[in-house]
């Protein structure tokens, strides 16, 4: 299986349903995407996942942070 | 007040009419977004409990505040009260701050306690709220932390509503954006490369989430204010780690640490401005706690293109909060309506007192801690009219504007990033309008406005009980 949304092999069980068996949950290390068995194929279909939303893992380190790491405090000299 | 607890105002919901059941199961996905759609464009907006969701233990409850007949229920009173009654009843509940909280034992939300194979599906029937998001979020959580620098203070102590993505079992993302409150505890924290505490308060009181999606100063206590809105303590109790105070009566609460300089994918996330948000590297949370109440109710709420419960949740809280910070250096304030889009846009009633008057009182709009990112567009208009009223609004654009000397642009100034016109995210040009008639030394025209004829009072209600007798013959 590879994410519908950045399409790497990185995909894992996150859990199954508490009752019924009636779904799962899927999500991938890499960009973070979870989705649900049962939802649209246009969801967990990488070939049909909007490609406005696509996301390449190239880009992921070159997000901006929300909020930036700020400085580490420097120990005090006194 | 009349209720406690989100259970016991879902049973005044009921009783007035403003709740509704589904008891067939339906899907998590598209059904729960869906419904949370659907509600609010009902003519009343009631609540939505839904008993049942495929493959999950817990019930749903969505739309709490999703409407004036709610939230006029929210605030004890009837609900069919106005709009602008509404807003003084909270303005004179707002002058009882602060009334402390109390502290008690045998805390409902400690009925059951798990420490071990956390598993958030287990509890919790998480949902896709909008369809690119980029997974199932908590949007209506009441978020608790301390600042690491003051960690004794119960005044700087905050409860915030941010939001936050699932990402494992016990892991989940979270939006801490620096100009708010739990902004400046996550940079102490990140400095000091601490974990920061932090309880994930679900299913609250009402009057909780109204005043966690307020925007108060840094040291002012939003269980305090709480407590002023209903006229009695809240009652607290202390989360299992991390000197935190918890609602005592919240129905779940989750409890970890933000992990210290991490950052990871979030997003994107359909958001209050009825757009995405984009994808971006944010912090992250472990819960290594749940303390929750038996058969737990699971609250969410649904954004979408306005309005939705959003906008009724953070419409006179965010316009009074402006209000009194207006109110204290310029008295002659009437009222404020900062409604849209969460306080993008602004209408403040004023009394001039010197030309130019308008200008000044749009100008501290712009300064207030609320007003300095989100507010964009400010209109100010005389104090006889009705900032509520958007027909009386827009007559004052029309009739009032001289665009050469009324229409102010400041650029590049300090913007809300989920604005999707702030660019870059985060910065963007505000537009005052200046709709008030001009005062000495300003000069205009000389215009006199028409009256009211007399008995107009008397043949209104007149007029109304003639219809009313009309409607019930039919």
């Amino acid at each position: 299986m590879i994410c519908p949304r950045c399409n790497s092999k990185t995909v894992e069980l996150l859990t199954k349903a508490p009752v019924d068996d009636a779904w799962e949950v899927y999500i991938c290390d890499t960009c973070c995407f979870s989705w649900r068995s049962t939802e649209d194929e246009d969801i967990i279909d990488p070939e049909k996942y909007d490609k406005r939303f696509k996301i390449d893992p190239a880009t992921i380190p070159t997000l901006d942070q929300l909020p930036p790491s700020p400085e580490l405090r420097k120990k005090s000299k006194f | 007040m009349s209720y406690k607890d989100l259970r016991e105002f879902l049973a005044i919901l009921e009783k007035e009419g403003q709740l509704l059941k589904i008891t067939e199961p339906v899907m998590p996905e598209p059904d729960l977004s869906a419904i949370g759609r659907a509600a609010p464009d009902l003519e009343n907006g009631p609540a939505v409990f839904v008993e049942k969701v495929k493959g999950y233990r817990n019930s749903v409850v969505l739309n709490v505040h999703g409407s004036w007949q709610n939230h006029a229920l929210m605030l004890g009173m009837p609900k069919d009260t106005p709009l602008k009654e509404q807003f003084f009843e909270l303005d004179r509940k707002w002058s009882d701050y602060p009334i402390k909280p109390i502290w008690v034992e045998d805390a409902p939300v400690k009925e059951v306690k798990i420490t071990k194979d956390i598993n958030f599906f287990d509890l919790l029937p998480l949902f896709r709220i909008n369809k690119y998001d980029g997974g199932f979020y908590l949007s209506k959580a009441l978020i608790v932390s301390r600042d690491p620098d003051d960690p004794d203070n119960y005044e700087t102590q905050n409860a915030g509503t941010y939001r936050i993505q699932v990402k494992g079992k016990d892991l989940l993302g979270i939006q801490p954006v620096s100009f708010h409150d739990i902004g400046v505890h996550i940079r102490n924290a990140e400095e000091r490369n601490e974990p920061l505490p932090i309880a994930i308060c679900l299913g609250n009181d009402p009057v909780l989430n109204f005043m966690s999606s307020t925007p108060i100063e840094y040291a002012q206590s939003e269980y305090d204010f709480a407590g002023a809105l209903k006229g009695e303590p809240i009652e607290l109790t202390k989360s299992e780690q991390g000197n935190l105070d918890i609602p005592a009566r919240s129905e779940i609460v989750l409890e970890g640490y933000i992990l210290p300089r991490t950052r990871r994918i979030e997003g994107p996330f359909g958001e209050f401005p009825g757009s995405y948000s984009g994808a971006r590297l944010q912090p992250e949370v472990r819960i290594h706690t749940i303390t929750h109440r038996t058969n737990p109710i699971f609250e969410n709420l649904y954004l979408g293109m306005p309005w939705t419960e959003v906008d009724y949740l953070v419409a006179l809280n965010t316009s009074l909060s402006l209000y009194r910070q207006l109110k204290r250096d310029f008295p002659e304030v009437v009222a404020v309506n900062a409604m849209y889009t969460h306080g993008i846009g602004v209408i403040v009633s004023t009394k001039s007192r010197f030309g130019g008057y308008g200008k000044a009182v749009a100008m501290r709009l712009l300064s207030t801690p609320h007003g300095m990112p989100y507010s964009k567009i400010v209109i100010i208009v005389d104090e006889f009219v009705d900032p509520f009223n958007l027909e009386r609004v827009m007559w004052a654009l029309t009739t009032r504007v001289r665009p050469d000397k009324d229409v102010v642009l400041i650029p590049y100034a300090p913007g809300m990033p989920l604005d999707p016109s702030s660019e870059p995210a985060g910065m963007h040009t505000k537009l005052i309008i200046d709709a008030t008639t001009p005062v000495a030394p300003d000069k205009a025209r000389n215009t006199e406005l028409l009256d009211i004829p007399a008995k107009a009072d008397y043949w209104l209600s007149y007029l109304r009980n003639l219809m009313k007798n009309v409607k019930e013959e039919k």
